[in-house]
């Protein structure tokens, strides 16, 4: 399978600090990787990295064999990266509908005058993820945790992503809210959405995961199907400390 | 049972259009010239509001872009006898461009930084206006005798009315729009939107070059309405706050909001005058603003909102980026 993501050797200091040291990995097309580590590995780092919040001091990302290491944000969003937020960050004044419209919008400031909103393919996108008829009218401030993380996932799909970055996706969810965002994710997998998951939750990661990399203090240690790799000596001794 | 009846903005437009067209009909000259304060301070106020209201770009500088719209349009009819058709279109643009000087500190400062950046600018260019070429600028005295555009309280009355109700409609208009939303979006969070594909740095610059454009327009008219302009008078921290108050009094994030906070604004300071001719009417205005603004932080507009949502027999719908447009 073609590589459609690739992170190649890069590092990232914060002034002494060296947050990702040397990091390579890549994510082939339909593909769903996990990205785990212990506290304090690197995992947001380097996903902020892919993202483009942060720039990485060497190394190179690319997307499709593209060069983006140098691109900024928005612009890798709209070569089919979707991302979503570790603290899901909804636009809290607009009702769910207008959420995903922002999404949706062209970045040409002409087509965002000339055109208006395609309300039909909002409302795919809002019952796509789960929400109900009507509910595209709720603010966020009416929302659980389990939907807002239901129109994280929205907003990153309605900008037409070829891979979703997902940022702790299962974190502050009760027991049913994770099976609920799981099989949400597991519809997307089937759709041949390439995947890359960042969560400290492993037992609801493993069905969901085709591999997994393992990171500790910035680097590397473990690559590979997730069974495998979480039964992998070097994994457990990072997770447990010792 | 209350029947349910939907808000017509078309039609609410036209109403607040109609009346305020009819209006010099019965009011005096001196009443007119109240109108004609409000007016120019209502622009003003949307200028203010667009970039700030929306983006949460919070502007204390404001008056520089109004100062070098009304600046550049006195130099060149005043100094250079340019007729006013050429020097107000031209004083648009060099308040564009200046918008765009006032932009580039919004590219590495948010917050509270920004505003006193702003604030920076608009001293800055007060300490300029009389250093740098006072033959020009007419140094600490300004300029005086500047040709009017038309003449008289009634002529300026529908002159003022026009400028504000085209530029207010076409902020309106620009608010409903896609673009009008995503620039609501990046006052509420600036990197949700660049992490939903849009370019923040792209969408600031139209909301700063809108704002400019309007803060030109509205500075360019008011300084020929006056047939005066003084650096003190332009460049003075509580023209900000009067800008500012009347947007939050209003409603911020609107277009009426502003409007509506210009005229509560202006009528409130004119009709304490008789009862309280000294500094006492700001304390009984100060006051105002601050209750309303405590206990109604989103302003008039909001009262309203809850008074028609009585009215219609149900409770307010739930807070909407642009409702007001």
């Amino acid at each position: 399978m073609a590589k459609l993501l690739e992170v190649d050797n890069v590092t990232k200091r914060f002034g002494g600090l060296v947050a990702v040291n040397g990091l390579s990995f890549h994510v082939d097309e339909g593909e769903s990787l996990a990205l785990i580590g212990p506290n304090g590995a690197g995992k947001t780092t380097a996903f902020r990295l892919v993202v483009g919040d942060h720039r990485p001091n060497s190394g190179a990302v690319r997307l499709k064999g593209e060069d983006i290491t140098r691109q900024p944000v928005h612009a890798r969003i709209n070569r089919g990266i979707g991302r979503t937020y570790q603290v899901p960050r909804p636009f809290h004044g607009m009702p769910v509908s207008d959420n995903i419209r922002i999404g949706m919008m062209p970045n040409r400031l002409w087509q965002m005058l000339r055109h208006g909103p395609d309300t039909v393919k909002e409302r795919e996108i809002a019952a796509r993820v789960g929400f109900k008829p009507g509910e595209e009218a709720k603010s966020p401030g009416e929302l659980s945790m389990g939907d807002l993380r239901k129109l994280e996932l929205a907003r990153a799909l309605a900008a037409g992503p070829s891979i979703m970055l997902l940022d702790e996706v299962f974190a502050g969810l009760t027991v049913g809210e994770i099976a609920l965002i799981s099989d949400l994710l597991a519809e997307e997998r089937k759709r041949g959405m390439t995947l890359i998951i960042v969560s400290h939750d492993l037992r609801s990661l493993g069905p969901l995961v085709d591999r997994a990399v393992v990171m500790s203090f910035g680097s590397v240690i473990a690559e590979g199907p997730f069974d495998k790799v979480m039964a992998d000596k070097a994994v457990r001794d990072a997770y447990l400390g010792t | 049972m209350a029947s349910e009846r939907s808000f017509n903005p078309y039609l609410g437009w036209a109403i607040f259009a109609v009346l305020l067209a009819l209006f010099p009909l019965v009011a005096s000259g001196g009443t007119l010239r109240i109108f004609i304060m409000a007016f120019y301070l209502a622009i003003f106020a949307m200028s203010w509001d667009f970039l700030s209201g929306r983006t949460g770009y919070v502007s204390f500088g404001h008056p520089f872009l109004i100062g070098i719209g009304s600046y550049a349009s006195a130099i060149l009819s005043y100094r250079y006898g340019v007729p006013l058709f050429i020097s107000i279109p031209a004083a648009v643009i060099i308040t564009m461009i200046a918008g765009t000087l006032f932009f580039l500190p919004a590219l590495r400062v948010r917050g509270s930084y920004f505003a006193l950046v702003t604030l920076a600018f608009m001293e800055m260019t007060y300490r300029l206006t009389q250093v740098i070429r006072p033959d020009l600028t007419g140094g600490t005295r300004g300029i005086s005798g500047l040709p009017p555009i038309t003449t008289g309280a009634f002529n300026n009355y529908y002159l003022a009315l026009v400028l504000m109700l085209a530029i207010a409609i076409l902020l309106w208009a620009l608010s409903r729009t896609r673009l009008g939303l995503a620039l609501s979006a990046i006052g509420m969070d600036e990197d949700a939107v660049s992490g939903s594909g849009l370019d923040a740095t792209k969408l600031k610059l139209f909301a700063f070059m809108t704002s400019a454009f309007v803060a030109g327009v509205g500075g360019a008219f008011y300084t020929h309405y006056l047939q005066s302009i003084a650096p003190r008078a332009m460049f003075d921290i509580s023209f900000v706050f009067t800008i500012i108050v009347a947007v939050l009094i209003g409603g911020a994030g609107t277009i009426i909001g502003p409007i509506i906070g210009a005229f509560f604004l202006t009528f409130l300071l004119e009709y304490l005058r008789p009862v309280f001719p000294g500094t006492e009417r700001y304390f009984i205005y100060g006051t105002i603003a601050l209750l309303l603004y405590v206990y109604r932080p989103k302003g008039i507009i909001s009262i309203l909102d809850e008074l028609w949502g009585r009215w219609r027999g149900r409770a307010p719908a739930p807070e909407k980026a642009s409702a007001h447009g």
